[in-house]
């Protein structure tokens, strides 16, 4: 079969300045039925429960999704499942592979209201950001889609006469697929669609707190014609994870998540389990510590909003998310005045109303873990703007902060927060602001407002960061234009939504023939 | 062309509004002050022609203009001229003279003060003063060649509840300066009078998105609810002194948050009877005619007594709304073809003027075609020449506006008021829309033929 593709292209988000589009989400909105059944789901065999449940951040006692939870033994049973469905899958043309993928991202473009309002009840999403998130999953597997085409014409080697080199990718074998909850449809859908387009066969595990959009993007993917056994669903908690990665036929572990659990991940998979026939290569995405420097001579008429857009959007939440300004000490304090005084603005508010700039936090748990932190820096600095919010009490809210003036080994400035916390902090000059990037064990994102040309340079050549965003806010990464992902400690440096990514999920054969015979070139 | 300042008793048949257009389009290039020659040429700056001609230039250029206000040394200033320039692949030659000059100390601070005063000057021919009180001379000068003014306080984008309550109490300062001044002024019967009564001589133009910092594109009820109290305030001091308030449309992100908000406020009983307000119609956008038909429907529903200045306008956000379409993919809301722009720019022009005296109509454009084909129509339809306003913006229409005003026509032009730093966004973006290879004033400078730049839109002479 072959498979005549227009090039990539994003999936537009929602025009949600007309009010025609806003009415298309409300109504997705209303017809969405909780809660989301959520059974294990290996190959055909599902498997229901209500052990692992699934709330609304922003109303806890609005149950989103009841889930089975997956126990360590059914690890066991979806690597089984999976890798006895590798040989075929892989065997699969990879037009028909990539044909299943584009099936499953139209299945998605048809329920785009629907996934969003999941996203937007299940991860407390703002609607434009769950919007966004549902194009990102149809641009994964769009890209990847193409991309796996791309690479199955494996890549040019030097040809002399009489034999003939080839290389080619193979898929590694069972792909282990630990997700988020923060990009509950885009992030699982794109490893798993990564995965699966160059043949590997996936168990996907989603986040313990976003089940019920990892249901759907296995719906998805099955509906578009992936074998059952290809793809399973395993909703549950740390210790699946951890068997995941510790099982010996699991080739390759995709996982985006928190440092600690992903430093553990790579731990597990260097040891090779007995009985291992590879070895097992991760695939990690972690966290950050972003900074955003702001040289002298930046407008802040722009450099406000994208701060504030950076640092607060989904109340933080995000691996690139701003977390630190480095700023010349001459705009010090206008920008903090002028910071403080959007953020002031800022709305705290339910996912689902259009007017929310801040939701509430996923858990009570990071809900704690940010007023701690903003605890620890009012008290070794000074907060910019306090008691500016009145938050609700009925979820897991937490009303924005900015803080000075902290002392240079604070942990307020080394740790990440995944908080709506913001620090800003006086430099003398640019390079003392890259000096402090360079200081620190995290490389994910970085900003940089400047108008000259000259200092963009320096810092570019400074920097240490995955993804550095200048003049612009440092969220909103898309498919295909800014490959995302982290140096350093913050990840494996491989890059989501890049032409490089599927070569992580693939093994390079190389077949050298002679093609000699009686001394004769045949 | 003969001034006709009343009803002609022979309105222009319809069937003769082309010949007309071409009658009166001739007759007004006649009156242009020749000796001045285009405002483009008139910023006596070959940095600008050359910036037309090579687009890394244009943008080295115009970078550098928008970053000087926060430029903190003449040192720095140069710093950041020779670092814009090395961004062009090669320089014209006063341009790598000016590179070298970088290399030293005291080149540097000679380029800095000759880059600054460059950029000085340029602001000035669009920018009428420093403040109101600033630009009354301007102002007056303007009202004795007969042309009326609406003033813009240029200002910091709004990004804090107290920045808007600033340009809020700017703006209410202006009012009482611009009144005060014009109170002084002598009579200019034609413009303060058309057929529906007398029009204030004091006007402000506002910008809802300087009036608060919560414009949201899709949650436009959170700006509207932070704005209103603000435009209200406004409304009532220009009510107070008998000033007319205009708020201008921005970016297509706001459009709905605006126009609601300004139809929603003026419909209260407490602005039945004033002040005189308007509002902006872009014809760039594709579906302009809808929002002209909301703001009809709007005003037939209406009970204020006097009648909404509608301003029509081709938009000043074009690139911004073609890159902000093409990044996320949206189908592009503005024309793309300039005729179909011109076109839609008359047929609204059309439109407007047959819904006299539903509305007040303000025609604001450079471009001679769309003048004189307003000017053409008004009288097809049996209007009185004083039943259309035009509208020209300092530094960039004056000529026009002079030729206008010299046929007895009556003429506002847009003065920007502000300091370089507030006025360098505005400034860039006049210098970027008017060097753009397709504006009007940029195919006048270039010595398009007059029968051509009056064309039809869309038609080949």
């Amino acid at each position: 079969m072959s498979l005549a593709l227009a090039p990539f292209a994003n999936e537009p988000v929602l025009e949600l300045r007309r009010a025609t589009e806003r009415a298309k989400l409300a109504v997705g909105l209303g017809e969405l039925v909780l809660p989301v059944r959520v059974p294990v789901w290996i190959g055909s065999d599902r498997r229901a429960g209500e052990q692992l449940v699934s709330t609304d951040p922003g109303r806890p006692e609005r149950v989103v999704a009841l889930a089975a939870r997956a126990a360590p033994a059914d690890a066991d049973a979806a690597v089984a499942a999976a890798r006895a469905a590798f040989p075929s899958w892989a065997a699969t043309p990879v037009e028909d592979r990539a044909a299943a993928l584009l099936r499953a991202a139209a299945w998605m473009r048809e329920r785009r209201a629907a996934l969003a309002a999941l996203a937007v009840r299940e991860c407390a999403k703002p609607w434009p950001e769950a919007d966004a998130d549902v194009c990102e999953a149809i641009d994964f597997l769009e890209f990847y889609a193409r991309g796996a085409l791309e690479l199955a014409t494996g890549a040019p080697l030097l040809q002399v006469p009489g034999e003939r080199n080839e290389l080619q990718y193979a898929p590694r074998g069972v792909c282990a697929v630990i997700a988020p909850w923060n990009f509950p449809i885009a992030i699982p859908t794109g490893m798993t669609a990564a995965a699966l387009a160059v043949g590997n066969t996936v168990v996907l595990k989603p986040a313990e707190q976003a089940p019920g959009c990892g249901l759907r993007v296995v719906e998805a993917l099955r509906a578009g014609g992936v074998p059952a056994a290809a793809i399973s669903l395993l909703p549950g908690e740390g210790d699946v994870g951890a068997a995941l990665a510790g099982h010996r036929d699991v080739a390759t572990i995709a996982f985006t998540g928190s440092g600690p659990v992903g430093l553990e991940l790579l731990r597990t998979a260097a040891d090779v389990a007995p009985g291992a026939r590879q070895l097992t290569r991760v695939v990690a995405e972690m966290g950050g510590k972003n900074c955003v420097i702001v040289d002298s001579d930046a407008d802040l008429d722009e450099a406000v909003p994208a701060i504030v857009e950076s640092a607060f959007g989904y109340a933080g939440q995000k691996c690139s998310a701003a977390a630190r300004v480095l700023v010349h000490e001459a705009l010090h304090d206008t920008l903090v005045e002028r910071l403080a005084g959007a953020v002031q603005g800022l709305e705290v508010g339910p996912a689902d109303a259009f007017a929310t700039d801040v939701p509430p936090l996923i858990e009570q748990a990071a809900q704690t873990r940010v007023l701690r932190y903003a605890a620890i820096a009012a008290e070794q600095g000074q907060l910019a703007l306090a008691g500016a919010h009145d938050v609700r009490a009925d979820g897991w809210y937490v009303a924005p902060v900015i803080a000075t003036h902290l002392p240079a080994d604070s942990r307020v400035l080394r740790e990440e927060i995944f908080g709506p916390l913001l620090t800003v902090e006086a430099v003398r000059v640019v390079d003392e602001a890259c000096d402090r990037v360079d200081e620190l064990a995290v490389a994910l994102t970085g900003g940089l407002f400047s108008r000259n040309p000259r200092t963009v340079r320096r810092v570019i050549a400074r920097s240490p960061v995955g993804n550095l965003y200048v003049n612009r806010a440092t969220t909103g990464a898309m498919v295909g234009r800014q490959p995302f992902g982290g140096n350093r400690l913050s990840g494996t440096g491989t890059k989501a939504g890049g032409h490089d990514y599927l070569r992580h999920f693939v093994e390079p054969r190389v077949v050298t023939e002679n093609t000699v015979r009686h001394g004769l070139v045949v | 062309m003969t001034p006709r300042s009343h009803r002609a008793s022979g309105a222009v048949a319809a069937t003769d509004v082309e010949t007309e257009i071409q009658r009166v389009g001739q007759a007004l290039a006649e009156a242009f002050p020749s000796k001045r020659g285009n405002p483009l040429k008139a910023i006596d700056n070959r940095a600008m022609d050359l910036a037309a001609k090579d687009a890394e230039l244009r943008a080295a250029l115009f970078r550098f203009v928008d970053v000087v206000p926060a430029c903190r040394s003449l040192d720095d200033l140069a710093g950041h001229l020779t670092g814009l320039l090395d961004e062009v692949d090669t320089p014209p030659p006063p341009l790598r003279a000016a590179v070298r000059m970088g290399d030293t100390k005291a080149g540097r601070k000679a380029l800095g003060a000759a880059g600054a005063a460059g950029v000085r000057h340029m602001a000035h021919r669009f920018i009428v003063g420093e403040d109101p009180a600033a630009a009354v001379p301007s102002l007056n000068k303007l009202w004795r060649d007969g042309i009326a003014a609406s003033v813009d306080l240029l200002g910091e984008a709004t990004v804090t509840a107290a920045e808007a309550d600033r340009y809020a109490t700017r703006c209410a300062e202006a009012l009482e300066t611009l009144a005060a001044a014009y109170g002084r002024m002598d009579e200019q019967p034609l413009l303060e009078a058309d057929a529906l009564g007398p029009l204030p001589r004091a006007n402000l133009s506002v910008k809802v998105s300087a009036l608060t910092p919560l414009l949201r594109p899709e949650a436009p009820e959170r700006g509207q609810r932070d704005a209103a109290p603000r435009l209200r305030e406004l409304l009532r001091h220009a009510a107070r002194l008998g000033a007319h308030l205009h708020i201008d449309m921005e970016s297509l992100d706001s459009r709905e948050a605006i126009l609601e908000l300004v139809l929603d406020i003026l419909a209260e009983p407490e602005f039945a009877a004033g002040p005189s307000a308007g509002i902006v119609l872009q014809a760039y956008l594709r579906d302009s005619p809808q929002t002209l038909d909301t703001i009809l429907d709007w005003a037939r529903n209406s009970e204020r007594r006097l009648p909404l200045v509608v301003r029509l306008v081709k938009g000043a956000y074009w690139d911004h709304e073609v890159v902000e379409a093409r990044q996320h993919g949206w189908s592009v809301p503005v024309f793309e073809r300039k005729a179909d722009c011109d076109l839609n720019f008359e047929e609204l022009t059309t439109r407007l003027l047959e819904e006299r005296p539903l509305v007040r109509v303000a025609i604001a454009s450079h471009n001679l075609r769309s003048v004189s084909h307003a000017v053409a129509r008004n009288r097809a339809l049996g209007g009185r020449d004083d039943d259309v306003e035009f509208q020209i913006l300092r530094g960039l229409g004056d000529d026009l506006g002079h030729a206008l005003a010299a046929h007895g026509l009556r003429v506002r032009a847009y003065c920007p008021v502000g300091d370089l730093v507030a006025g360098m966004a505005y400034l860039v973006r006049r210098l970027l829309e008017n060097t753009a290879n397709e504006s009007f004033l940029h195919e006048q400078a270039s010595g398009v033929p007059l029968a051509r730049l009056l064309a039809a839109p869309g038609t080949e002479p």
